[in-house]
């Protein structure tokens, strides 16, 4: 017990980098106005969106008192949760068992497979706080206040929040060490990567498609059965997750009935992690030894291929070069980068699919040529934001990690290296608009003039937000990970780029709103929008290059 | 062809003292090799040399040209190799190679020969097709010295660059440091093995706490002693 206690706080530490973090700020005593902003970043950027949530919360909350079951805003967000960290679980889970460079210290160790697992676990576990907390907090806040709930409610409900990310952490985790040991795919880690992203991705389609198919048609009909039935929303919901209508019902069930739920939650929960330690005991070690074995081809490139493969470029056409091959190269960077941009389409295919009826009619209104303009700039609006909350300008610097003394050393100038990143970022932009562009050309009947418009507009925007995002990651990288996961996952640039990308669109989209108040003529007002985003660019790029003249130089490795 | 004047470095705001106040002089067509215990120095020295780390003060100048003032063309005159070979993992070595051949600006016909030299020195060419994360530590390590070599730059500075290496390729990269100086250029390395330093270098820098503590010939540094080895001279210079 004792070395895995020590276990665990080296690995919180290395983890959340807190020797890091306090030799940085007491004892070289650097950017300690770091925090403060970080700080700022966090209650502006993350407090307008507990807020937002906690509004939608009180909506459901409210909706299901006026069924007569209010205990559906709890099913709503034990159910998100848990999805979620099942989704994310499997990215993390993977790469902390399998991907981390640590493993190579730790199997030597006089330790048991089941404790190097239980730390990592934990770990994570607690990582997911940062999702489950905010998540839960609000829904269990006001179903008790709402319905005036008594002490018990709030000690089940404190000790459910708390445990309710152990179920699908478990399930993920099974799901990964059974895979990684019997599923025979050594030769590329990588694959492996790709398959846990598609799973998440698809499981994430299939409960959005779900969730749209289920009114179908009658809908009154299928209301009248969810008030007959007591809780038949719940189930309804919670059906995708049974476990989140036993912490539900555990929660708003009356006296031992309530117990005996909260208990079977509570329970599965251990069970399966003390599943988890067996299989972890039998497996784990197995499954990380047997996707070591890196091969290498061995196949002598002739010296004509040699020859073949040397063809001369200039410095940034080779670094734009360099950035494009290491980007498609790690399945997690891309499935991280490209992730929105690709399921924006498929998001805006589902309702055709399930063909509900509003839908139709709002299409028929975007297809009517008086609302062109309209409809013109709302897609606008979806491709640039879908396009602009990505992590590929923000992180881009971070990804070089250690390898970053390369940069520094090679004869090139920082604005060319910049450069080379940017034009990186903005074609991965032009892609995911284009992307993005299809469907909704053919789906709202758009003119070509319209698209191309939709299009230089959407790149216009991003290359701003792209410059932003480069330049917070130039301005404070994070060089130090152990798994490339971390350099975009566990990246605060990332999540400062999207605050700071979504002030930009929210400003720009006021700006378009007053434009189109005025009734000014309709090539009029796409001309003044991108002659704002041309200036902003260019006050950005200018920027930029400023931050990269200096940060270049004097960050150290 | 090195010249550095008052080079010091420090970290924790100054508390602690990394290299203070070197100043040393490197001629063209000389060895230099560069000694000391862990933690003497050598790496913030040559950090600071080839730009990875700001110095708090002094000049470096690399081949006539000062390296805080023209950074990129004093980069263009030096290949480095720094004592971790940490390199892009997922480029294979060809794509590597052509990287910094393309960031050096090395002409095709030159990228051809001195890759062919290079890597049939290394016995490299069966594994320039393969991703570099397949490679061993020592594959690693003559990637990024054939990657740091190839647009022949006059100064060479390397991080201990026989760690990792094969007894073969370790003696060829010493005759090769030999060649090279032997045509007017200058090779600044940093090492623990004591029998490579003395038979290889033409000057010899002890660096202890930051300070360069003793320079020269093997001969200065006997100090008319012929019996000594570098050895000796080395325990007695770094003993507290």
């Amino acid at each position: 017990m004792k070395s895995f206690m020590s276990l665990l706080k080296t690995n919180l530490n290395v983890h959340f980098g807190i020797s890091a973090l306090k030799y940085r700020y007491f004892k070289e005593k650097k950017r300690l106005w770091e925090p403060v902003l970080i700080a700022f970043a966090v209650i502006v950027g993350g407090g307008s969106l507990v807020l937002l949530y906690s509004l939608l919360l009180l909506g459901v909350f409210m909706g299901g008192q006026v069924l007569g079951q209010p205990e559906i805003v709890l099913t709503f967000a034990f159910m998100a949760t848990q999805l979620l960290i099942l989704v994310f679980g499997i990215f993390y889970i993977m790469s902390a068992f399998y991907f981390s460079n640590d493993m190579t210290i730790l199997i030597p160790l006089p330790l048991k497979p089941s404790e190097v697992l239980g730390v990592k676990f934990m770990t994570i576990l607690i990582s997911e706080y940062l999702i489950a907390l905010p998540a839960l907090l609000p829904a269990f806040i006001i179903y008790g206040t709402g319905t005036g709930a008594n002490i018990f409610y709030w000690i089940k409900g404190l000790i459910l929040v708390l445990t309710s990310p152990i179920l699908p952490l478990v399930i993920a985790a099974i799901f990964v060490i059974l895979l990684m040991r019997f599923v025979n795919i050594r030769k590329s880690k990588d694959v492996m990567v790709v398959i846990g992203s598609l799973l998440g991705l698809f499981l994430g389609l299939g409960v959005n498609f779900l969730a749209q198919k289920m009114p179908e048609g009658n809908e009154e009909e299928f209301i009248k059965n969810l008030i007959e039935s007591n809780t038949g929303l719940i189930e309804s919901i919670g059906n995708k997750f049974p476990p989140s209508i036993w912490a539900t019902l555990g929660l708003s069930s009356p006296g031992w009935q309530g117990f005996a739920y909260f208990l079977l939650f509570i329970g599965l929960s251990l069970v399966l992690f003390a599943a988890l330690l067996w299989l972890g005991n039998r497996f784990f070690y197995q499954g990380y030894i047997s996707g070591q074995d890196v091969q290498r081809k061995g196949k002598s490139l002739s010296r004509k291929a040699l020859r073949n493969a040397n063809k001369v470029s200039g410095p940034v056409q080779a670094l734009f070069r360099r950035e494009w091959k290491l980007f498609f190269r790690t399945p997690i960077y891309v499935m991280n980068g490209l992730a929105g941009m690709i399921m924006v389409p498929f998001f805006m295919v589902m309702p055709l699919v399930t063909q509900s009826e509003e839908l139709t009619e709002v299409l028929n209104y975007a297809r009517d040529p008086e609302y062109a303009m309209i409809t013109t700039l709302i897609c606008l609006g979806i491709m640039t934001f879908a396009t602009s909350i990505n992590t590929i300008a923000s992180t881009s610097l971070s990804r070089e990690g250690q390898t970053f003394w390369i940069s520094k050393m090679i004869p090139v100038s920082p604005r060319n290296q910049v450069l080379a990143k940017l034009l990186h970022c903005n074609s991965l932009s032009l892609v995911g608009l284009i992307i993005i562009a299809i469907p909704l050309y053919f789906l709202l009947d758009l003119s070509l003039y319209r698209l191309l418009i939709m299009v230089i507009i959407g790149l216009l925007a991003n290359i701003l937000v792209n410059n932003l995002g480069l330049m917070i990651d130039v301005f404070r990288p994070k060089l130090e990970w152990n798994d490339p996961q971390e350099a975009i996952k566990q990246n605060f640039n990332a999540f400062l780029a999207i605050v700071l990308a979504m002030l930009a669109m929210f400003a720009l989209g006021i700006v378009t709103f007053i434009l189109a108040m005025l009734d000014l003529p309709e090539l009029l007002i796409y001309g003044v929008l991108t002659l704002i985003i041309i200036l902003l660019s260019v006050l950005s790029l200018w920027g930029l290059v400023a931050v990269a003249d200096r940060k270049y130089r004097e960050l150290e490795i | 062809m090195i010249d550095i004047k008052n080079l010091s470095k420090s970290y924790n705001k100054g508390q602690t003292k990394a290299v203070d106040d070197l100043t040393l002089h490197v001629k063209a067509g000389e060895i230099f090799g560069f000694l000391g215990p862990n933690g003497a120095g050598k790496t913030t020295t040559i950090k600071s040399m080839v730009g990875l780390l700001t110095p708090d003060s002094g000049s470096i100048s690399l081949a006539g040209i000062d390296a805080s003032k023209n950074p990129v063309e004093a980069k263009e005159n030096i290949g480095y190799v720094p004592d971790n070979p940490d390199v892009y993992d997922r480029l294979t070595g060809i794509e590597y190679l052509n990287f910094m051949a393309d960031v050096y600006k090395v002409s095709i016909d030159d990228r051809k020969e001195r890759m062919d030299y290079l890597l049939d020195m290394f016995n490299l060419a069966d594994a320039v097709g393969d991703l570099i994360k397949s490679y061993s530590h020592g594959m690693k390590q003559k990637i990024v010295l054939t990657g740091a070599l190839l647009h022949n730059p006059a100064i060479w500075i390397l991080d201990e660059p026989m760690v990792g290496l094969d007894p073969k390729s370790s003696h060829l990269l010493k005759e090769f440091m030999r060649k090279h100086c032997d045509q007017g250029n200058t090779v600044f390395f940093s090492t623990h093995v004591l029998e490579v330093a003395e038979r290889l270098c033409d000057r010899i820098g002890i660096i202890n706490n930051g300070k360069l503590i003793a320079m020269g010939t093997m001969d200065e540094l006997r100090h008319g002693d012929q019996a000594d080895s570098l050895e000796n001279i080395f325990l007695e210079l770094t003993e507290i």
